[in-house]
């Protein structure tokens, strides 16, 4: 079980970080990709300070339905309620498994009669309809596809309780503190205004689409959000790179020409993607699982992409060059895109860590890089970085 | 050479060019074609997933009794040994061997052997290897891959080496050749314990077996420092001292070693190793029967600071520890004449001291990320860096601050170096133009050549209203560009758009693997994967036949070049 702290403790002696405890999430079968993605949320400090904040702020607030944002916070809450000496390590570790588990357990991987509640939960014994629906697009086993859905999904709660507080002004919570964030646009009662929220804070960044039409040189400009970057990659490659082709200048000819609305007609054009905003936190998902057709199935690329521990985006519109430091990556270990295991390697206070499902180890810096991946397409080394967690340095972008 | 699994066999006598697929055995530069020449490869075929960087180096000049024979050929001097070229490599790996991580800072190694991170383990060979085609002349080419020391014969079209040395304890991560050294010990060898030895490597070759021969042995079982080595030099004009850079931060001056000290060396053993940091250790060594030796180092303050401590007696050995920065030190670089080291590291700094002052006197941070490899210019003018930003970055000592950045790579740089031989072709007769052509190699397998042209980069390319004055702008980001700055002071990463950029002449793929290293020589550039295959490109209009035979005087990587520093930089500015 979770229990790795005294292996830690041990390893650590006195560098151990005051207040901080490291524990493994178990796997309930095939669970892994979540608690890899979890280790990474939990560690990305911002997000989980702001998420508990949130948390602690709305508890008492209305009838506090189990969803999945309030399983997140308990869950959150219980690693690092631990660090508190007042609960028995195993009951600590018991609670912690237990939320997973239900977290788990409610939303996403299991058809709902395999295991539920182990333990038994304050707050009722059902997830509303509307989850139940939500969760009904079947089984997820991409962490990729679990961390949006995640983070999708708790911006909609956060939407709805926003939402919700707004169509009742009666309620005793202003709405400042339910977005937890700036005012934003709630004043002026436009519906449609987005509601940014702490989750937009962590992890939103704007893009733009630019196309310049090759007739009349008109550039249209498309803005669009993003929580993560999705980036083709290639053999023997840095995320550098993969970033540079991704904002690479694409010209649009013959099938698949641009409607100028200037020209009023099909035209070639020039299209690029430059980040207007870059993210707090910056996400980026490596595209390793590849439809290939003639195989009519899809693949697992274990290329080489070199990620460095810290990254500049020198693609933006803006001015300064903002740097970022790597803190969490999400591992996929496995030959093929429909088996395999996740685990994730996750900084804090200046160590990193290695989580797979309950075992935590501690390890050096200089190891990240046996998880680049393979120079050679066929290895015994099937580790490879898959999504990759930065967070912002740079005290400007902050704003 | 493609080994996708343990235990596959490689067969690395098998045809000459024959490479993987998509590879070309040429290439093309403005002054002419490069052709594949030879390959060097080494008998294990296993991958030795490859943190150990190969580094590679050219020696000639093995010491001076020459015998007016000289190695045309494998089948020249064949008689002096058996070649025992079957059974070359068994089976799969055995994990025995640490990977080249571990060590690292303050001294953590929580994690080597656990099975998923050390599951690539390589195995050490224990084939028989034991030809020696040695006669004393000629060039040679020494090379690292995993647990051994290769040495191959430059002009032999034989791919094997002439000669391994394995070590059982740790893997040897760095070496450095003297031509010049004195009392026979010319080889230094780095290990990933923190181990230092030095040897004659004229007694390695004579001999047949695969063992280290009369090593002198620095900083046993890593009493002084049990960071790993990432870099040994030896000081140019030194007398045989040296220098060795730790994965810490630290780097340590050596003296040559008497026989007096050697002794001394040898009674290092009682360290215990524990928990303790690496300060606390050094506190603990070096109490020799005599008595006199105590090279104790006082604990390091700050971390992030430089600070040169001596040794409190100077009859010990190391005589002096730089603490040079956080996170290791990746490479370092003596200019040519030894005035100055340069050193790079984790932390993204390139830092250049004073030796003899032991004073830092410039430096800058990359544009991101940890810097990789250093080299210097023959006239001392400019440092080359390559790191994981994937720039290669030209350091202008007479500004003190970078003057471009090449951008080309798709991966991180991983060796730079000044084609020193380089004369340019095609100056167009308007005027002088010191012309300084260079080489990079990098993790996406791509060997790149660019020329600096330092007219055309005088000026820093600014964005911003052309009216304006921007030289002269106070206050601005980009202000520290136009004035030199201050000794002793670093600066911070430049902005992308203030740094002038250069595009390569010559981009092309040259090996399968990541590569990690290449040194030009007067007849060829030669380029190194992680893996330790090695491949010798001809530069154009060297004739193929002639390499064999040549009157080579090719010159060791970092610190033998001076002598024709002069006349090839003179050479490179002519006039049509």
């Amino acid at each position: 079980m979770g229990a790795a702290g005294s292996k830690l403790e041990k390893a650590l002696g006195d560098q151990f970080p005051e207040g901080e405890r490291y524990f493994g999430l178990e796997n309930f079968g095939n669970t892994c990709y979540c608690n890899s993605v979890l280790q990474a949320l939990y560690f990305c400090v911002p997000f989980r300070e702001q998420l508990l904040e949130y948390y602690s702020n709305n508890k008492n607030v209305g009838d506090a339905e189990e969803n999945l944002l309030t399983c997140l916070a308990d869950l959150f809450t219980q690693m690092l309620a631990s660090t508190v000496e007042v609960v028995s390590k195993h009951f600590r570790v018991a609670r912690a498994c237990g939320l997973v588990e239900t977290l788990v357990g409610n939303s996403i991987l299991y058809s709902n009669d395999v295991i539920m509640f182990r333990l038994p939960i304050e707050n009722g014994d059902t997830i509303s309809g509307e989850l139940e629906a939500c969760f009904a697009f079947g089984k997820v086993e991409d962490a990729h596809e679990f961390l949006n859905f995640l983070l999708n999904e708790l911006v909609d709660i956060l939407e709805k309780e926003a939402q919700a507080a707004k169509s009742d002004p009666e309620t005793s919570s202003p709405p400042e503190k339910i977005a937890n964030g700036p005012k934003n646009g709630h004043a002026n009662g436009v519906r449609k205004e987005p509601l940014v929220t702490w989750v937009h804070k962590n992890f939103q960044g704007i893009l733009t689409n630019e196309t310049r039409c090759l007739r009349c040189e008109t550039v249209t400009a498309r803005d669009e959000t993003f929580f993560d970057l999705s980036l083709d990659i290639e053999q023997n490659s840095s995320i550098t790179s993969c970033l540079k082709n991704f904002s690479s200048t694409e010209t649009l000819n013959a099938e698949d020409k641009f409607f100028c609305d200037k020209c009023c007609s099909l035209q070639e054009a020039q299209k690029r993607m430059k980040i207007k905003k870059p993210p707090h936190i910056l996400v980026i998902h490596l595209k390793r699982f590849k439809y290939i057709e003639q195989l009519g199935r899809y693949k697992k690329l274990s290329y080489r992409v070199v990620f460095p521990l810290e990254l500049k985006l020198s693609n933006t519109m803006e001015d300064s060059d903002i740097e970022y430091s790597l803190f969490a990556v999400v591992v996929h270990v496995g030959s093929g895109p429909n088996h395999g295991h996740y685990v994730s390697l996750v900084k804090s206070h200046n160590h990193w860590l290695f989580f797979d499902d309950e075992n935590v180890e501690m390890i050096d810096e200089s190891a990240v890089q046996t998880f680049f991946g393979s120079a050679q397409e066929y290895s015994s080394n099937t580790d490879h970085g898959y999504i990759l967690f930065y967070e912002s340095i740079s005290a400007s972008s902050k704003s | 050479m493609i080994n996708p699994a343990n235990g596959m066999i490689s067969t690395s006598s098998s045809s000459a060019n024959a490479q993987s697929p998509g590879l070309k055995t040429y290439f093309k530069t403005p002054e002419g074609r490069y052709k594949l020449h030879y390959e060097k490869t080494h008998p294990s075929g296993l991958l030795h997933y490859a943190h150990g960087k190969t580094v590679t180096q050219l020696i000639s000049r093995i010491s001076q009794r020459h015998q007016h024979q000289r190695p045309h050929l494998q089948g020249f001097s064949a008689s002096s040994g058996v070649r025992s070229a079957a059974a070359r490599l068994l089976g799969a790996g055995n994990g025995g061997r640490a990977l080249g991580f571990g060590g690292g800072n303050g001294g953590s190694k929580s994690l080597s052997g656990s099975s998923r991170i050390g599951s690539l383990g390589a195995s050490s060979s224990s084939s028989s290897m034991t030809n020696t085609n040695f006669d004393g002349k000629g060039t040679y080419l020494i090379f690292n891959v995993g647990d051994a020391i290769f040495i191959s014969d430059l002009n032999s079209q034989d791919k094997d080496p002439i000669k391994s040395i394995h070590f059982s304890n740790s893997n040897p991560v760095c070496h450095a050749f003297d031509q010049d050294a004195k009392d026979g010990h010319d080889l230094l060898i780095g290990l990933n314990s923190g181990d230092v030895y030095s040897v004659s490597l004229r007694q390695q070759l004579q001999d047949v077996g695969k063992k280290l021969l009369g090593a002198q042995h620095y900083n046993k079982d890593g009493s002084v420092n049990n960071g790993r080595c990432t870099s040994i030099a030896w000081v140019p004009g030194g007398d045989g001292a040296f220098v060795v850079a730790h994965a810490d931060g630290n780097l340590y001056v050596y003296e040559k070693a008497s026989l007096k000290y050697e002794e001394k060396y040898f009674i290092l053993t009682f360290i215990s190793h524990g928990d303790i940091c690496d300060d606390m250790l050094a506190l603990n060594i070096l109490q020799s029967k005599d008595g006199a030796g105590d090279s104790s180092f006082p604990v390091i303050k700050d971390q992030t600071q430089f600070s040169v401590a001596h040794a409190r007696y100077s009859k010990s050995n190391p005589i002096a520890r730089w603490h040079i920065c956080q996170g290791s030190i990746n490479s370092i670089a003596f200019s040519s004449d030894g005035t100055y080291l340069a050193t790079i590291g984790r932390d993204g700094y390139l830092r250049v001291f004073d030796y003899s002052k032991e004073q830092l006197i410039c430096g800058g941070k990359s544009y991101y990320g940890a810097l990789l490899c250093c080299a210097w210019s023959m006239d001392g003018k400019y440092i080359l860096t390559g790191g994981e930003d994937d720039l290669v970055q030209v350091w202008s000592m007479e500004d003190r601050k970078v003057v471009a950045w090449g951008e080309g790579h798709n991966s991180w740089v991983s060796g730079v170096a000044f084609d020193s031989y380089f004369s340019s072709p095609n100056s167009d007769g308007t005027g002088e133009t010191v012309i300084y052509r260079f080489g990079s190699v990098g993790q996406d397998t791509r060997l790149l050549l660019w020329d600096l042209e330092m007219d055309e980069i005088v000026v820093p390319l600014r964005r911003g209203p052309p009216g304006g004055s921007p030289t002269f702008s106070t206050g601005s980001q980009s202000s520290h560009w136009d004035n030199v700055c201050p000794v002793g002071t670093l600066q911070p990463a430049p902005s992308m758009r203030d740094v002038p950029k250069l595009s390569p002449l010559v981009a092309h793929r040259v090996h399968t693997e990541p590569l990690s290293g290449l040194i030009f020589t007067q007849e060829s550039v030669l380029t190194v994967c992680r893996e330790g295959h090695i491949k010798i490109w001809m530069r154009p209009g060297v004739a193929e036949n002639q390499s064999g035979n040549s009157e080579t005087v090719l010159l060791s990587t970092s610190s033998k070049e001076k002598p024709l520093l002069s006349s090839k930089v003179g050479s490179s500015s002519y006039r049509q």
